[in-house]
């Protein structure tokens, strides 16, 4: 165990000493993980009450659709992002290859397949009875959408937690079309992957514990969240 | 677009002459990913039978933690690997550092979650009454087993194939244990995210992106082949 001992040991300084890389990752981590998954909410969210609610033809090729997207590669979301934004690309005059924004559009388009699958699932596990007898007394669209975010709310913020989740730890698409720059726009994640390259273990063992503990704080939340409420989803399951 | 079509049709000819660099790419993504998805799949099912049919102190608190051990970072299980294989490490004196058998275990160590956390999940989802009046009717703990695996069928498969979709995906921990070496234990997901950073904008890379899609699509349709196919034995059961 010397060598995970001694790379923990020299990584502690590291992260309690205040160094002001790691800050910098740090917040431009946060600062991803929370742009792309409220972008990835306010575009998803219709779409997932259009999967969960909607009654039109194409609906359930739509839902298979969408629970491929969940499976999506992130490499391959990487690449052809590259394809369409390097310099002599369709959208090259944009200059946005290997900038932060690149980053921002590449984790919102990984974070929408979690919010509008897992969302749409969380509508349409709720009891069916209850939106029926809604649209019975006579509920708008919007009155139903309500309902049925109210009801499953839950679900999703475990959808929206779950995307958090993924715009923290991915790095395969960001290192691709950000570049993972030193001191620009590497996130805790591809700049642990950065350190390793270099051979630098007590840095990424830094940058990964804070990682670490992000994630548990997010996870925290979430099974408190769940345990909190747990009384309200029992009353509706014995209809179901 | 007549860049993105140039490239493309370079890149499928290069999958349907069957080009020799991409053939290996494949075989050791496929090799890797059946590989620890049995390693997980051995170890894992009966970590996840034992919290899903268990009744012994802290079987809750060992769910909470499989459930939290699928947001683990892939990177920071990387590094945690890398760091007791190097030489220098605990383990150092197997020698499995930057080879194919480290990308093995950490596929295997990253799989594991998934049937560990998705295996009791899919097993109390059943009716509740039928395990409950197997115990009554004397069921021992071989037959509870075979009976909660056989009605859970496709949950569990499920977790299987998110498992394979896992590790098929996965770019960061890969590059971390393996050190990513050409035609030795580059996948088709890493060699896209080395490629990018060397040399850029080779119809090889769009030929490997296309592949990968290909198999992570394959294992979608099969799916959701598999849960429409059996919805009306779930149905049978939710009802009775």
């Amino acid at each position: 165990m010397h060598l995970i001992w001694e790379e923990l040991r020299a990584a502690v300084p590291l992260i309690a000493d205040g160094n002001p890389a790691l800050y910098g990752i740090i917040a431009f981590t946060l600062q991803v993980a929370a742009v792309a998954t409220a972008a990835a909410v306010v575009i998803g969210l219709p779409i997932a009450l259009l999967v969960g609610l909607g009654r039109f033809r194409g609906r359930r090729g739509l839902q298979v659709l969408v629970n491929a997207g969940l499976a999506l590669p992130p490499v391959v979301v990487g690449v052809v992002l590259f394809l369409i934004f390097a310099r002599h690309a369709p959208l090259g005059s944009l200059n946005l290859i290997f900038t932060r924004r690149a980053v921002l559009i590449a984790q919102t388009i990984l974070a929408l397949p979690y919010v509008v699958a897992l969302g749409a699932a969380a509508i349409q596990g709720l009891a069916p009875g209850l939106l029926a007898q809604a649209r019975a007394l006579g509920a708008g669209r919007a009155q139903l959408s309500l309902l049925a975010l109210r009801e499953a709310r839950i679900g999703v913020v475990a959808a929206i937690v779950a995307a958090l989740g993924t715009s923290l730890s991915e790095v395969a698409a960001i290192a691709l079309i950000g570049g993972n720059i030193y001191g620009y726009d590497q996130t805790l994640a591809s700049a642990t992957l950065y350190e390793v390259n270099g051979a630098r273990y007590a840095d990424a063992v830094a940058i990964s514990i804070v990682l670490l503990v992000l994630i548990l704080i997010l996870m925290g939340g979430l099974s408190l969240l769940q345990h909190r409420t747990h009384g309200i989803r029992l009353r509706f399951s014995p209809s179901a | 677009m007549a860049f993105l079509w140039d490239q493309l049709r370079a890149a499928l000819a290069l999958i349907f002459h069957g080009n020799a660099f991409i053939l290996s790419l494949t075989w050791v993504t496929i090799r890797v990913a059946v590989i620890s998805t049995a390693a997980a799949v051995a170890i894992g099912l009966p970590i996840g039978l034992l919290i899903a049919l268990g009744r012994f102190r802290g079987r809750r608190a060992l769910q909470i933690l499989a459930n939290a051990s699928l947001a683990l970072p892939p990177v920071m299980l990387g590094i945690g690997v890398l760091l007791l294989i190097l030489p220098q490490g605990a383990l150092g004196s197997w020698h499995l550092a930057f080879t194919l058998r480290a990308v093995y275990i950490v596929q295997a160590v990253l799989a594991l979650p998934y049937i560990v956390a998705l295996t009791p999940a899919a097993i109390q989802g059943l009716a509740p009454g039928l395990l409950a009046q197997a115990r009554a009717l004397g069921a021992g703990r071989r037959q509870l087993s075979t009976l909660a695996l056989r009605e859970a069928r496709v949950g569990v498969l499920a977790a299987v194939i998110a498992a394979l979709g896992a590790t098929i995906s996965e770019v960061g921990a890969v590059i971390i244990v393996g050190g990513n070496f050409e035609g030795h234990d580059e996948t088709l997901a890493s060699a896209l995210l080395a490629g990018f950073t060397s040399t850029a904008n080779d119809p090889y890379e769009l030929a490997i992106g296309i592949v990968l899609l290909t198999l992570i699509l394959g294992l979608v349709a099969i799916l959701t082949v598999l849960q429409q196919r059996t919805g009306g034995i779930r149905l049978r059961f939710r009802t009775g």
